[in-house]
């Protein structure tokens, strides 16, 4: 009697705790006729608007080209490819390009996108007073004329260059000019309408974004029929949600906790290099006046260390400010680590271990992955040849403001994504004294950059960003110290392409 | 007791206008003298050194700071608190977007807060005397020490990574829709009759409502342990006893009345505080409140949404004590005869 007592207990029990179990659990099991239907992606921000020309914000490009696309597109290797605009032509000169648009592209409301949407686009809504960082890329767009609703002619008031690559890079997404003209920004805004593989099917600020496929899309459909993007902005609780099965996808998360997914089961988890570079701005003057110091700090860091203790090794150590692959990079040009090397230069300028040349080192702290703790490693290094740091955390944000006050000290440790893998964006951007994120401000370097920025033929203006790049390090204006990478755990059955500029784009996932 | 109640959420009210005016000339100013450049934080990475200077003047940056910031207050009495630097909307309708959730947030977790508070208070005051009284003593202190954003990612890991018990992400499943009415999810999901919502959106809240609840709750248990020992050494206790009145009649009828009062006004202080836990908590829990946007504004340095925020929290918080101090001359006689 006791025993059956007993027995029934534990039954009662246990049915309890399953049905508790049960019933908490339910809202998380995934009815299996959609697993292949739907994949949820933890993603660490927010777009800034659904107006994709609004604002450059490198992390929500991927997420804009799922809605919208861009005229020009790049493979996953990053070379510039046919999209929207089937054929281009940029004139000798760089100052005009004739383009020549699909005619079987249409918005997701039903509208032909035409060239009056190119128009539109790049010249009409920057010249209405919206507010858009498009009005900057595109500034020296004079008109557009309209050949027929496919072709038309972009004229520029000064040489560029670089409007292939631009129509492929940030902010750059044909929008639909008729919907927008008789709806107003608002709904625009409320409602985006684009040509891209996905529609917008909902959106909660700050908290998910449910994209659902277009079936019309003219292009190749999305694999997967709905994608929800939780916004998870704590590292921490991205790992948290892949593990716990809540996403099925996610990036930007802890070096450590990739290295720990690749030994667990039902996870694929990559450090995969991308186009984004870590490198040290440097002042050209203070204590970096002198050449002897600022090349003795380059050859003091061993980046292979850096790499090997912050990013498990997978990030390419680099001698210039480019990325492997890339235009402007150069393969046979290596800025050797050193030490000795290091004292000898400081010997020179009359410093050593026992008087060491007193300098500052600026760094955020959680702008990109172990950027406080490289730093500190890199003035551990510095210390040992005869370079004293002081190590200063500054926020991203402040980075401008000190510069543009000439407050930065002698180093900055800083991180530049350039999607295109256009030298221009590399080393043209962060070398030119007129940009605001140059630190190095002296004119034998700068001058050779601003010219760089009118040269139009393509040939010439690759090898000249190859010998201005060479040129930089040599001087000691610039120190590159690594490539970055993206970190990304993914269920081992959700597939996507690889982009080299690290693009995740949710209508390449696909579950195998 | 109204006439009272209403004079004194008058006066409150009239003293939270000079309040705020301070409030808003510190913020305004603290901000504008952080080295932060609003205006390359604006612009895109291609602009040059000379179209940031011209962004400058046009935001109205190169202006005396007085000048600036009369021109803001006189903007924000209008409800016009400026277009936010990241979103590229107005401010005030990003705060307004986002506060229902941060109010639903705060509300669960200073109910479960009051719950734990007055169980564990209760607990604590009944075990005294006790061996297990010098136990709860140490748990309580422990319990103290753990801030909302440890609790926040301990019950993360506990309940939804290890046990798979409740979700952590968002305010609602993924296969969900989000309805819109009032902006406060719970309410909205029984307004338009979606129960499946509101479960999910109840079982999102627990979680984060929780880690707030259990970092606020210990200050409100050993207050109201101490102000109960306070009590139980008045006099009418005792003529209570010996008028034949059993302990838990003592307890409820007479000590856990006088003993509220203090645990109230630190209650009030607490939920103010509480509020503007909520940031840290928020983040963690991807949850969709003003705390998440204000991580967002302050990463990017942007400076009218950051004043938004700062002001709405400082509004919440006059408001909670106000609140407050009404409930205080509910429960106390002697502050309604003066």
């Amino acid at each position: 009697m006791g025993k059956h007592t007993m027995s029934l207990k534990l039954k009662r029990r246990a049915f309890l705790q399953i049905a508790t179990a049960a019933s908490l659990a339910a809202p998380f099991v995934r009815p299996a006729a959609a697993a292949g239907d739907t994949a949820t992606i933890g993603w660490p921000n927010d777009v800034p608007s659904w107006d994709p020309n609004q604002r450059f914000t490198p992390d929500a490009q991927p997420i804009f080209k799922a809605v919208y696309d861009q005229p020009l597109d790049q493979d996953p290797q990053l070379k510039l490819i046919p999209h929207l605009i089937k054929n281009w032509t940029l004139a000798p000169d760089a100052t005009s390009m004739a383009v020549e648009l699909r005619d079987d592209v249409t918005f997701h409301n039903g509208d032909k996108m035409t060239t009056e949407d190119f128009r539109y686009t790049f010249l009409e809504r920057i010249r209405s007073g919206v507010k858009l960082d498009t009005a900057n890329s595109w500034k020296r767009v004079d008109d557009i004329v309209i050949e027929s609703p496919s072709k038309a002619t972009m004229k520029f008031s000064a040489p560029d260059p670089t409007a292939p690559q631009w129509m492929a890079f940030l902010g750059s997404y044909i929008v639909p000019k008729k919907y927008i003209e008789s709806g107003g920004l608002d709904n625009f805004l409320k409602k985006p309408v684009g040509t891209g593989p996905y529609r917008l099917a909902e959106y909660e600020l700050n908290s998910r974004i449910v994209l659902e496929r277009d079936d019309s899309y003219w292009g190749p459909k999305a694999k997967v029929a709905r994608v929800t993007i939780e916004i998870i902005k704590d590292p921490s609780a991205r790992v948290a949600a892949i593990q716990s099965g809540q996403a099925d996808f996610t990036l930007n998360v802890p070096v450590r906790e990739v290295q720990r997914f690749q030994s667990e089961g039902g996870f694929a988890a990559e450090l995969n290099p991308i186009t984004r570079v870590i490198l040290l701005q440097v002042r050209a003057d203070l204590n970096f006046a002198d050449q002897n110091v600022r090349l003795a700090a380059h050859h003091a860091i061993d980046k292979a260390a850096l790499s090997k203790a912050f990013y498990g090794g997978a990030a390419v150590p680099l001698s210039v400010v480019a990325t492997p692959g890339s235009p402007g990079y150069l393969p046979d040009f290596s800025f050797k680590y050193d030490p000795e090397l290091a004292r000898q230069l400081l010997a020179k300028s009359g410093h050593g271990p026992s008087n060491p040349v007193k300098i500052g080192l600026a760094a955020t702290n959680g702008q990109f992955p172990s950027d406080y703790d490289m730093a500190r490693a890199i003035v551990q290094m510095w210390q040992k040849v005869g370079i004293a740091a002081d190590l200063q955390i500054i926020e991203y944000a402040k980075y401008f403001e000190l510069n543009r006050a000439s407050k930065l000290p002698e180093a900055t440790l800083y991180s530049w994504d350039n999607a295109t893998g256009d030298p221009e964006i590399f080393s043209g951007y962060l070398l030119n004294p007129k940009m605001p994120f140059s630190a190095w401000k002296d004119e034998a370097v700068g001058g050779k950059v601003l010219k760089l920025f009118n040269v139009a033929n393509y040939d010439a203006r690759i090898a000249g960003y190859r010998d201005v790049e060479r040129f930089a390090v040599e001087q000691g204006a610039t120190i590159p110290l690594l490539q970055s990478v993206l970190t990304v755990v993914r269920k081992k059955n959700l597939q996507y392409t690889k982009y080299g500029n690290g693009w995740v784009l949710p209508q390449t996932l696909q579950w195998s | 007791m109204l006439v009272i109640v209403a004079k004194l959420v008058a006066r409150r009210l009239l003293a939270a206008v000079p309040i705020l005016l301070v409030v808003s000339a510190l913020l305004f100013c603290v901000l504008r003298l952080l080295p932060v450049d609003p205006a390359a934080m604006s612009l895109p990475t291609t602009a040059t050194i000379a179209e940031i200077e011209a962004k400058r003047r046009e935001m109205g940056l190169d202006r005396p700071l007085p000048e600036q910031y009369l021109i803001w207050l006189s903007d924000a009495l209008h409800g016009n608190f400026g277009r936010s630097i990241q979103f590229g909307r107005e401010a005030g309708s990003l705060v307004a977007a986002t506060l229902p959730a941060t109010i639903q947030l705060a509300g669960a977790a200073m109910v479960l807060a009051a719950i734990f508070g007055l169980g564990g208070g209760l607990l604590l005051f009944h075990l005294r005397g006790t061996w297990f009284e010098a136990v709860t003593d140490i748990v309580s202190i422990l319990l103290l020490s753990i801030p909302e954003f440890l609790w926040g990612l301990i019950l993360l890991f506990v309940f939804g990574v290890a046990l798979h018990a409740l979700p952590f992400t968002g305010a609602v499943s993924p296969n969900l829709p989000q309805p819109h009415v009032t902006g406060f999810l719970l309410i909205d999901a029984l307004l338009v009759g979606r129960l499946d919502v509101f479960a999910s959106a109840f079982r999102h809240l627990i979680l984060p409502a929780l880690a707030l609840g259990l970092a606020f709750s210990p200050a409100i248990m050993r207050v109201l342990r101490s102000s109960l020992f306070d009590v139980y050494h008045e006099d009418y206790i005792q003529q209570a006893r010996l008028r034949g009145l059993s302990e838990r009649q003592i307890l409820l009828g007479h000590a856990l009345k006088n003993a509220a009062l203090p645990t109230l006004t630190l209650a009030g202080v607490q939920f103010g505080i509480l509020f503007s836990g909520t940031l840290l908590v928020e983040v963690i829990y991807s949850y969709p409140g003003m705390g998440n946007l204000m991580v967002d504004a302050v990463r990017n340095a942007d400076l009218p949404l950051i004043e938004a925020i700062g002001l709405t929290y400082c509004v919440a918080v006059l408001l909670i004590n106000t609140v407050v101090d009404s409930l205080y001359v509910v429960l106390n006689p002697k502050l309604r005869v003066r």
